[in-house]
């Protein structure tokens, strides 16, 4: 996952690193100088720090100054890799931003390590742009049951799929689940998401092929009600949002349901696209949070590191192949330390 | 070997469909990465000859087949799009490399797609005789009660 970003910014880190570590050996070797020649002149009591203690002290505790020109390079670098892996611009420019507020103009002490200072720096500033993460055992624990969980999105972004591995995982966290089959539009939906509950031993509540969703969505709703189940998870058609009628009947489900949350499904593989189709929607029929699916096909990780800095809502889950468990919650913290190590 | 009931080959039937929905979307997948990887070989062809080319005079295609014979103000910048709806100057040269680099990426996610898929194709085909010997079975258990 995300693996030619990993690469990149490895490359990225070093680069920094080089930078840095070049603009400070001249300031430490004229520290190392300035103590020879202060030792040559005076005699080295035997109970005093010798002259290697001296040099020691003065090049690891001497700090230096990291300077905008020190790192403009690896900056300009840094904002190519960013951009090339499909990063969106705005967010690309908050990381540029956070890792130079956080290296120029700091005191550093020329013995701490460089690789560690850059690591720290990058890590946060992916740590401000992917915001908290979304904890859905924590939601579902601190909402009144049952939970009523709507998913939308764009069609063939594997969102019915998405439905039946967040049942499978919720199942798995030993909550009861109804999953509701509000996708009549499209032929066979019904037939695939009632297989998928079948495979993974979920309740499915479903109608006749073109029935009314918002209909299908409140008995699943009511289903759950009368027999104390704790999550409702909606199944919808997928639409783009310049269809009216469509974006309209979603408007009457939520009415209808009045979901707890509502989940925007896209795929990781669509890059910037999926950045800007969930912008589309979280502005025309709101979103809480995401699910990116195929990130195991995507290399470049663009759109997983714009999406929550973006529209402001985070990320939930990320699909990462086709089996069940295949879904992971997605953690800030996890994901760069996936992608820069976390030998810091 | 054990009967198949009705029920099951139903839920065969059921796999079968779901399965060969996600192998004509990986397919599609596969098309649109060879495409891309097609249009950026041709235009690392383009940028080459573009640079040999003294005059630097080249057929520019208008559509319907028709072409017509353009110069080339400044062959060696080029204005490159490198994703998330940015577009960068870079010299020829660079410009051949960047797209040399996004030609291995789409190969490499192309050989990944084909995995999957080919993998997809297996499930299929186990899933496929399954069903043929249901199908036998079913005929064979009608063919008994006549």
């Amino acid at each position: 996952m995300f693996g030619g970003l990993k690469e990149k910014l490895q490359a990225v880190r070093d680069r920094l690193g080089s930078s840095i570590q070049a603009s400070a050996a001249p300031q430490a070797m004229a520290a190392a100088e300035t103590v020879a020649g202060t030792a040559a002149k005076k005699t080295i009591s035997p109970a005093g720090p010798t002259f290697t203690d001296k040099v020691k002290v003065l090049i690891t505790d001497r700090e230096f100054i990291v300077s905008e020109k020190d790192i403009s390079d690896a900056l300009s670098e840094l904002e190519m890799t960013l951009l090339t892996s499909d990063v969106a611009l705005p967010v690309t420019d908050a990381i540029i931003a956070h890792v130079r507020a956080n290296l120029i103009g700091k005191h550093r002490k020329i013995g701490q390590s460089v690789d560690a200072l850059v690591v720290g720096a990058l890590k946060s500033a992916l740590l401000e742009v992917l915001g908290t993460g979304f904890s859905l055992v924590e939601f579902i624990k601190a909402h009144d049951r049952p939970v009523k969980i709507l998913f939308t999105g764009v069609n063939g972004t594997g969102k019915t799929t998405t439905v039946a591995k967040i049942g499978a995982y919720l199942k798995k966290q030993g909550y009861s689940v109804v999953i509701g089959a509000g996708d009549t539009y499209r032929a066979g939906a019904t037939e695939q998401i009632s297989v998928h509950a079948e495979r993974i031993g979920i309740k499915i509540i479903q109608h006749q092929e073109g029935a009314d969703p918002s209909a299908v969505l409140f008995d699943s709703v009511q289903y759950a009600v009368s027999h104390k189940l704790d999550v409702v998870l909606a199944d919808t058609a997928g639409r783009f949002h310049t269809k009216s009628n469509l974006m309209n009947q979603l408007e009457k489900i939520r009415r209808v349901m009045k979901p707890d949350l509502v989940v925007y499904v896209d795929e990781a593989v669509a890059g910037n696209d999926a950045v800007i189709r969930a912008a589309e929607f979280d502005r025309t029929v709101g979103a809480d949070a995401i699910v990116l699916t195929k990130a195991d096909m995507d290399s470049r990780g663009g759109a997983a590191i714009s999406i929550a800095h973006t529209i402001g809502k985070p990320l939930m889950f990320l699909g990462t192949g086709q089996r069940y468990e295949d879904i992971i919650p997605f953690e800030p913290v996890k994901v760069v330390d996936e992608l820069l190590g976390s030998d810091t | 070997m054990q009967q198949m009931d009705q029920r099951e080959l139903m839920t065969l039937q059921h796999y079968m469909k779901e399965y060969g929905q996600q192998a004509e979307i990986f397919v599609g997948q596969l098309e649109m990465l060879e495409n891309g990887r097609m249009e950026a070989l041709a235009a690392v062809e383009t940028l080459e000859a573009m640079l040999s080319a003294e005059d630097g005079v080249v057929l520019l295609q208008i559509g319907g087949g028709a072409s017509v014979r353009a110069k080339v103000l400044e062959p060696d910048k080029i204005l490159l799009s490198i994703g998330a709806e940015v577009v960068v100057e870079r010299p020829n040269k660079e410009a051949v490399e960047f797209l040399k680099e996004r030609i291995m990426e789409m190969e490499a996610s192309q050989k990944k797609v084909a995995e999957t898929l080919d993998r997809l194709r297996s499930q299929m085909n186990e899933i496929n005789k399954r069903l043929e010997s249901g199908y036998q079975q079913a005929s064979a258990a009608g063919q008994d009660q006549e």
